[in-house]
This record gives C-alpha cells, structure tokens and sequence, in this order.
C-alpha cells in the first residue's frame, strides 16, 4: 500500500516524474544501442563470413582482401603450388582494380567503378539479381553503375583503367551480362565484375590477383592446410576465417571500447539519476516513515514501498528507452554504414532481444539498488530520534 | 480495571547529541491498567514525548525497565518490538502521518495489511473502524480533501485498527482547533468508554481535563 501511494504520488509532481523518466528513457537508449554497437558488428560480420563456403584467404603479405592496392604477382606459379597442397579443393583468384565505365553510345555518361575480375560467382562476392555471371567479353555491373549510366543486360559498355585517358591507354567493350548486388561493398561503392582475364588485361596486371579464396576439404583443418601452404610460400599471408574476424575485431576494438564506456557512462547516469529522485523523495518523507516505522510496519515493508517508486520509475523509463533505441539504433546505422572502407552488409547495430533485455535488466538492476540504498538508509535511522527531529 | 496493559519502573534515558547528553527520564515509574484514559501534561521539553516512547517500545530506556501486557521489551528485538507495536499499541501523532495518496480507507487498512489481514476482512474492518470514528461518508476521500480534525480522526482510526491494547497519542490536537479539539476528546472519552485504553501526552489542559487520570512530567521526574 506504500508503493501504492508512491506511486500515485507520481501525478502529483507531473514535471519531477516526466523529467526522471526521460532521463531514464534516454539513458536505456544509450545503453541499449551502445550494447548492440558492442556486439553488432563482429556479429554480422562474422555471420557475412561464415556464409561463404571458402575457408581461408590468400592475400599479399600484410593485408586483408580490398585492404590495399596491392597485389600478388606470379599468380600462376603460385597457384599451382597452392593447388599441390594437400586439403586444398579450389582456389578462386580475385583482382580488383579501378575502371572507367562508359556508355557505348556517344552520350557521353561515364563512371568510375571498382572491377572484381574472377571466374565464378561462387565466392559469394556478389549475389546475381539479374542476368547471368559475366562470360569473357561481357561485364556484370551493380544497380548503381546501370542506373548512372542507363544501360541495361545486353547493352555494350566501354572499359577502359580508371584514369587513363586520350586514345593510347588499353580499353575495351563488354557487353552487360546482368545486374548484382555487392555484399562487400562500401556505401556509394560503384562495382562490377569481369572475368578475372579480362580485367588483368584491361588493368596491364597480367598474372596477379589481389587476394584468392580457397576452399578446402573436408576433413582438413584450416589451420594445418594454412601452416602447409605458408610452408611452401613466404610471400603471401593466408588467413583464416577466425583470424579475419580476429584481425577485424582488433581493428574494431576502439568501437567496442567507445561502445563500453558509453554504456557504463549511460548506466551510472541513470543509476546517479534514480537514486538522487528516490534520494529527495525519501527525505521528503522522512516524518511519515518514522510514523510508519513506529505505527509497527517492519523495515522491509517500508524499504519495499519506497523502492518500488524506482522500479517503477525504471520499469516505464527503461521500456521507453528500449523502443527509442531501436530508432536511436535505425538512425545511428545509416550515418555510419557510411564509415569509409566497411562493406554496407555489416550492420553496427543488429537490434537483437538480448541486447534490448540486458540493457533493461541492468538498468532495472542498478536503478533499484539506487532506491535501495536511500530507502535503507532512512530505516536504519533510530524511529525515537526521526520523530523527535520531525516533530514541530 | 484490573489487568495492567503496560507497568514502567524507574526509567531514564539519556540522549546524546553531539558531545552533550541530555537526560529526557529522570526515573519514572507508572502502571497503566486495562481502561485507563491517561492525560500526560508538563511543560515543553519536560519528557513527555519520550515516556510515551518507551511505553509503546518505540524507543529503549537507558535503565529502568518496561512490561507491556506481561512482557518485557528490553528482551525484544527492534522486529519484535515494531510486531508488537503492529497488533497491541495505536499511535496518534500530532502531524496525523496519513499517507497523502491513500483514501482514508487505503490509510486505515495500511496496518492490517502489515498484520496480514486478509484483503476482503480489512476492507470490512476498516470501514467499520471509519464508521466509528464517525467518517463512514469520508471512506474514499485522500487527506487533502479532509479538514484537519478528520484527518486525525482518520489517524486514530489507523490507530484503533488493529484493536490495541493501548493507544498511545503525542499532542493529537496541536494542530486542532478549539472546537476540533472538543471532537477528538469527545471520540477519546467515547472510545474510552467502550474499553480502549488511552495514553495522551498534550499541553492541551481541556483535553488533559477530560481524561480519568492526569500525570504531569516536569523535568524528566512525574509529579503526582
Ligand atoms: N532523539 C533525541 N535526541 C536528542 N534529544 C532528545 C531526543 N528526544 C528528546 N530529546 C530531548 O529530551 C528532552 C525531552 O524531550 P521530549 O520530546 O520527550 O519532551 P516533550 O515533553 O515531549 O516536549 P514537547 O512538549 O515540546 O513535545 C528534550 O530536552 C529533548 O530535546
Ligand atoms: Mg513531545
């Protein structure tokens, strides 16, 4: 009956109630949405990785795939070495280098773009939305390139190295083979994809590929197939899916810990905030608890009227908090799907139960051992002495 | 008159604050029997305050001892004597200590709960104490929109709920009228007569006045 009137004592301080649960609201926010920061993108990463079916990487010494410019040459020999090694099913060369794509026609529209060049679409680079994998001679481009170009499956495009101009550089025409999508691709990223062939041709790289994906056997560890192929070359890395996610979390790691402090921040907030209210509404009351007290109402009964004003408070504050973080979350995500040289698939904040019922329940944890601590203070308080210093 | 509901024997007690320590009690022994209507009076500071703490087992004498209804409270603990004070003693304060958002029902109700009366009984019981104190029209009303004189009546029923052995009041008419004043001595004698017994610390002489017995504390010592 305590929490009763505590809680009707809501509506008689309308701006004190609104104001704690706006703070509270905004804080679980925060905490919600730095939770799912913290766990979202190595989450969604990992699961864009894992879905692929290639096990390991072969990049220049040094670099994870679309990390740098640079390339592996001698890919033939090295390829044949590789493919010797015991576990290794297939290996799936990948070049990037940039492009100039342009129309065929003289209306002069004209983009610049990243190729893949590879020889299946297996790799999981891309998914086809339309048409079919490119063939030699024909070129697969995203929604952004056949937008801005306005070309369509089975128009010709001309190619030619990104920045190359004037009539001396090498070009070439391709056909449109079909539309994809690209899973690795950052946002605003322009791509298309040739075979692997034509774009060392176009690209003066012959023999060199940026990174390869290769898929091993079953029954073969990755980590023996990686330390064999080491074995055989030095001058390539190979990694691992876990080492990816590894060396991917490292890079991260100044999120999450930003993510970390912004949640502890958001707790001790709210924690400061709730305690402080049932801090003031406890001393405001000092002389009806040391009445109670005296009427005969144990501790516990009073402790647990006044504290029940902060769970509620954190009841209703934290699930609105929860809802707005979700949005806080939606908002958040399209400002930094535009962090430079992360594919857009991975997502910061996958808006998952967990995080939303971690971050309710912590702050409903911590906001109720703040109205604890005020609550049990004021009864631990001598009832004799509370009514002598209450008393007019 | 015969069974005695609370028997004291040379208390003192001594408050410290700060360095200085103030004796409150200067050993003080009374017996309150079944029945009794008991007017404390004395001037400001004098202890009466404090007598009816001790009677009640709100506070604990620095020495001398207290027998409530057999028992003696310096063997109890803190719970104990908070349980005790639950079923066996009503307080009436002068300030009423009525919980702002509760209806005069929820209010009286308040202590049965703590006694763990069932729901449906305590309802039944509190409407019945409200009726008593002649408030059967003000059961839903909150102590914002009662006068001061219901509102202590609202506190004397939260204090009769339970049905004490004794009720224990400090001033239950500093905040009071003249004419409100009458009132609550009128409902004391009334409850008085119908076999509650009462204990009431006030500087109020009328109501002092209408009470069976009057002590006066002076200075910590009772004079008869
Ligand atoms: N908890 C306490 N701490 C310190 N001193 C106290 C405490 N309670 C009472 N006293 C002191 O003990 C003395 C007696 O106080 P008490 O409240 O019993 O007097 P009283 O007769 O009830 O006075 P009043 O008529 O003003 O209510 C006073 O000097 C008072 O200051
Ligand atoms: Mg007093």
């Amino acid at each position: 009956m305590l929490a009763l009137n505590s809680i009707r004592e809501f509506r008689t301080r309308p701006l004190r109630t609104l104001l704690t649960l706006a703070g509270v609201a905004v804080t679980t926010a925060m905490l919600a949405d730095m939770l799912m920061l913290g766990r979202g993108i190595t989450r969604s990463f990992g699961e864009l990785l894992e879905s692929r079916g290639y096990e390991l990487r072969l990049t220049p010494k040094g670099t994870l795939p679309f990390d740098t410019e640079a390339t592996v040459p001698g890919f033939a020999t090295l390829r044949d070495s590789v493919e010797s090694v015991a576990g290794v099913e297939r290996v799936a060369p990948v070049l990037a280098a940039s492009v100039t794509v342009e129309t065929s026609d003289d209306s002069g529209r004209s983009v610049e773009a990243l190729a893949l060049g590879m020889d299946s679409g297996d790799q999981g680079l891309y998914r086809l939305t339309e048409g079919e994998t490119p063939r030699p001679g024909e070129v697969l481009t995203d929604a952004d390139v056949r937008g801005s170009l306005g070309v369509e499956p089975g128009s010709a495009v001309r190619l030619r190295p990104a920045g190359a101009t004037g009539a001396w550089g090498r070009r070439t025409t391709a056909r449109v083979s079909g539309t994809g999508e690209f899973v690795f691709a950052s946002r605003g990223d322009l791509q298309v994809v040739m075979r692997l062939d034509d774009l060392q041709a176009l690209s003066s790289q012959e023999d060199r590929v940026s990174f390869a994906m290769i898929r091993i056997g079953e029954g073969f560890e990755p980590d023996s197939v990686r330390a064999a192929i080491l074995a055989r070359n030095d001058r390539v890395e190979i990694v691992t899916l876990a080492g990816i996610s590894e060396r991917l979390d490292a890079r991260l790691s100044y999120f999450r810990q930003t993510a970390l402090i912004l949640a502890t921040v958001s707790l001790v907030v709210a924690t400061l905030l709730v305690g402080t209210l049932t801090a003031v509404s406890v001393s405001e009351r000092l002389g009806l608890i040391a009445a109670l007290r005296a009427v005969g109402l144990s501790r516990r009964r009073i402790v647990g009227g006044l504290a029940a004003e902060s769970v509620v408070l954190c009841s209703i504050g934290g699930a609105i908090g929860v809802a707005l973080s979700v949005v806080v979350a939606g908002y958040l995500e399209s400002i930094l799907s535009d962090f430079p040289g992360l594919p857009v698939a991975v997502r910061f904040f996958v808006v998952s139960a967990d995080s939303l019922v971690t971050a309710f329940a912590l702050l409903l944890v911590s906001g109720t051992v703040a109205g604890l601590i005020p609550a049990l203070n004021a009864t631990r308080l001598e009832v004799a002495s509370m009514l002598h210093k209450e008393a007019p | 008159m015969s069974e005695i509901v609370v028997a004291a024997r040379d208390l003192t007690r001594d408050y410290r604050t700060g360095r200085s320590r103030v004796r409150a009690l200067r050993g003080v022994s009374i017996a309150v029997p079944d029945g009794d209507f008991l007017a404390v009076t004395g001037p400001s500071g004098s202890g009466k305050s404090t007598l009816l703490h001790l009677l009640g087992g709100v506070d604990t004498p620095t020495s001398g001892e207290v027998v409530f209804l057999g028992r003696d409270l310096a063997g109890m603990s803190v719970e104990e004597r908070a349980a005790l004070r639950l079923e066996q003693v009503g307080l009436v304060f002068q300030r009423f200590h009525l919980l702002p958002m509760l209806t005069a029902l929820e209010n009286v109700e308040l202590p049965l709960a703590a006694a763990r009366v069932p729901r449906k009984l305590r309802r039944a019981r509190a409407a019945a104490v409200l009726e008593r104190v002649a408030l059967a029209d003000r059961l839903h009303h909150r102590p914002g929109e009662l006068s001061g004189g219901q509102c202590q009546r609202v506190a004397i029923a939260r204090a009769l709920a339970n049905e004490p052995a004794l009720v224990l009041a400090d001033e239950p008419t500093g905040e009071l009228d003249r004419a409100t004043s009458r009132q609550v001595l009128a409902l004391f004698q009334s409850l008085n007569a119908d076999g509650t017994t009462l204990v009431v610390a006030t500087h109020d002489l009328e109501l002092a006045a209408g009470a069976k017995r009057m002590i006066e504390v002076v200075d910590g010592r009772t004079i008869p």
